[in-house]
């Protein structure tokens, strides 16, 4: 049977052919085929890895936003209770002061009257014990006008002075 | 919808054109002879029939080695009609026939047929040919892409050639090969792309194609030897060890070597059955569909109704047929090449010992 034996002719031309194709095309189309198709999966595999890193970190400054505000929110109220401490506070200590040179406003004034109070008080004596020094020159002068009851007094006040010893 | 009516009646125009050829051919002497038809097609001529004219044939160069050893190259177109040329005729039977003899007369007047050395480019060679200048088209075609377009993705034509070195390359080459894939895919993929335009040419039935490649067992043989001879010559030493000294009892090889003689005899197997595959395959495609046609004349003979029948039903099915031969066509191709892909990693194999140490020498 002819088809099962193989012709010399078709067996050589077939070789030429054969070699001569993959020659050119393993030379020159294939590898550079098969070098940018691989090239390009691996472009297509980064980009796809590229959007979902993006993708993540998106979601993550997402949240770390949302972390920032709320800490910062954290922040204010804390700031804004110190404010409200600090203004109590300074009222208090204004108070504190005010009572406090108000006392001493009080005191002094206190101290002035009682010095006033204590000079008027020793003039008062003064005065009282002129007066009743001057009444009493006067009543002696009245009552010692005579020689006898001079001399009634003088024994009066020796006989004082020796029951007294 | 229109297109696909056009479509459908071209291919109807296309199926019969070939029959009415035959027709002709085997109808010499009022009898259709179908094996002479059948086999008529599925062999090798000088020329190339010209679809509707039975006597036309496109000339194609006969190159020829005499028996004194001098190179003849003419015109095929002038041997045609069984004209002689220089001493060189087609044969019409006995041992070579439709074959380029030389025939001397002998001086007792007989003749004697002398089969030169035939290196003519007769219509398979002319195919082969054809079919390789399409594959180069193709590749050379996406490479041009890339060269203008760079990491970008072809479009149209180019895409779907693209598509299928993707699908044999990251289908076939790369799970199988691994690193080693650069290596040997500028062979594998030449071999999927040749078998692949090889078989669908054939199934065109006119000019540029309708050659019988893949059904004709030269060039299955070619592609198996070549498939052999990559296996062979990368194997690594462990393949060769595993070849002449398996691991199996040590009966089994000395001091009868049964397993190397088993190995050696696999070896040549291998491609055998690539060779086998793809050649009965293809042929056997090829000659349905040529069987299918020729019922139509064959049933020629019972009358117009019958005749009727027949054509619808041989045309539907020789239309199945061919539309199956195309998925055959690329599963041919594909598995031609898978198996290839599968002998080389096979020879590739590298120790066992010898990948723990690279392993542990990694870490």
């Amino acid at each position: 049977m002819e088809l099962f034996t193989p012709d010399f002719g078709l067996i050589f031309w077939m070789f030429v052919v054969f070699a001569l194709l993959l020659f050119l095309l393993g030379k020159f189309a294939w590898p550079v085929i098969v070098k940018s198709l691989e090239e390009r999966a691996d472009f297509i595999d980064k980009g796809v890895e590229y959007a979902q890193n993006a993708k993540e970190q998106l979601d993550n400054a997402k949240s770390e936003a949302a972390k920032y505000i709320q800490e910062a929110q954290k922040q204010q109220a804390e700031i804004l209770r110190d404010a409200a401490k600090m203004k109590t506070q300074l009222i208090e200590e204004a108070k504190d002061a005010a009572s406090k040179e108000a006392k001493k406003v009080m005191d002094a004034a206190k101290l002035s009257i009682e010095q006033s109070r204590k000079e008027a008080e020793l003039q008062f004596r003064n005065e009282v014990s002129n007066f009743a020094l001057n009444i009493a020159e006067k009543v002696m002068r009245q009552n010692m006008k005579s020689e006898s009851a001079q001399s009634e007094l003088v024994n009066k006040l020796i006989d004082e002075v020796e029951a007294n010893n | 919808m229109k297109k696909l009516l056009t479509i459908l009646s071209i291919l109807l125009v296309i199926l019969i054109a070939p029959a009415t050829v035959s027709a002709n051919e085997g109808n010499e002497g009022g009898k259709i002879n179908p094996k002479e038809i059948i086999f008529d097609h599925l062999g090798d001529h000088y020329g190339w029939e010209v679809p509707f004219m039975h006597s036309v044939r496109i000339p194609l160069p006969v190159i020829v080695k005499d028996k004194e050893g001098s190179w003849h190259i003419f015109s095929s177109s002038r041997l045609m009609h069984d004209a002689e040329y220089e001493g060189f005729a087609i044969a019409k039977d006995g041992q070579y026939a439709k074959k380029i003899v030389q025939i001397s007369t002998q001086p007792d007047g007989t003749k004697t047929e002398y089969r030169p050395l035939d290196l003519s480019i007769t219509k398979n060679v002319m195919a082969l040919i054809i079919s390789a200048l399409v594959v180069m088209l193709c590749a050379f075609s996406v490479l041009r892409w890339y060269k203008k377009h760079n990491m970008k993705a072809p479009h149209k034509a180019t895409a779907m050639l693209e598509v299928v070195v993707e699908f044999v390359y990251y289908g076939v080459i790369r799970p199988t090969l691994g690193a080693k894939a650069h290596r040997f895919a500028p062979y594998l993929l030449t071999v999927f792309f040749f078998i692949l335009v090889m078989n669908l040419l054939g199934l065109i039935v006119i000019f540029p194609g309708g050659a019988n490649l893949t059904g004709n067992i030269a060039v299955t043989m070619v592609l198996a030897v070549c498939t052999f001879i990559v296996t062979n010559l990368f194997g690594t030493k462990h393949y060769w060890k595993d070849i002449f000294w398996p691991d199996v009892p040590l009966w089994l090889k000395f001091p009868i070597p049964i397993m190397p003689v088993i190995e050696i005899f696999g070896m040549f197997t291998k491609p055998a059955a690539l060779m086998v595959r793809l050649f009965a395959n293809m042929m056997g495609g090829h000659m349905i569909v040529i069987t299918l046609t020729l019922l139509i004349f064959i049933f020629a003979a019972f009358g117009v109704a019958v005749t009727g029948i027949s054509t619808v039903l041989s045309v539907a099915f020789s239309l199945f047929m061919l539309l199956l031969d195309t998925l055959v066509s690329f599963i041919q191709a594909y598995v031609f090449t898978m198996l290839s892909t599968l002998f080389i990693s096979l020879a590739q194999e590298e120790g066992h010992h010898e990948e723990k140490t690279e392993k542990l020498e990694t870490k």
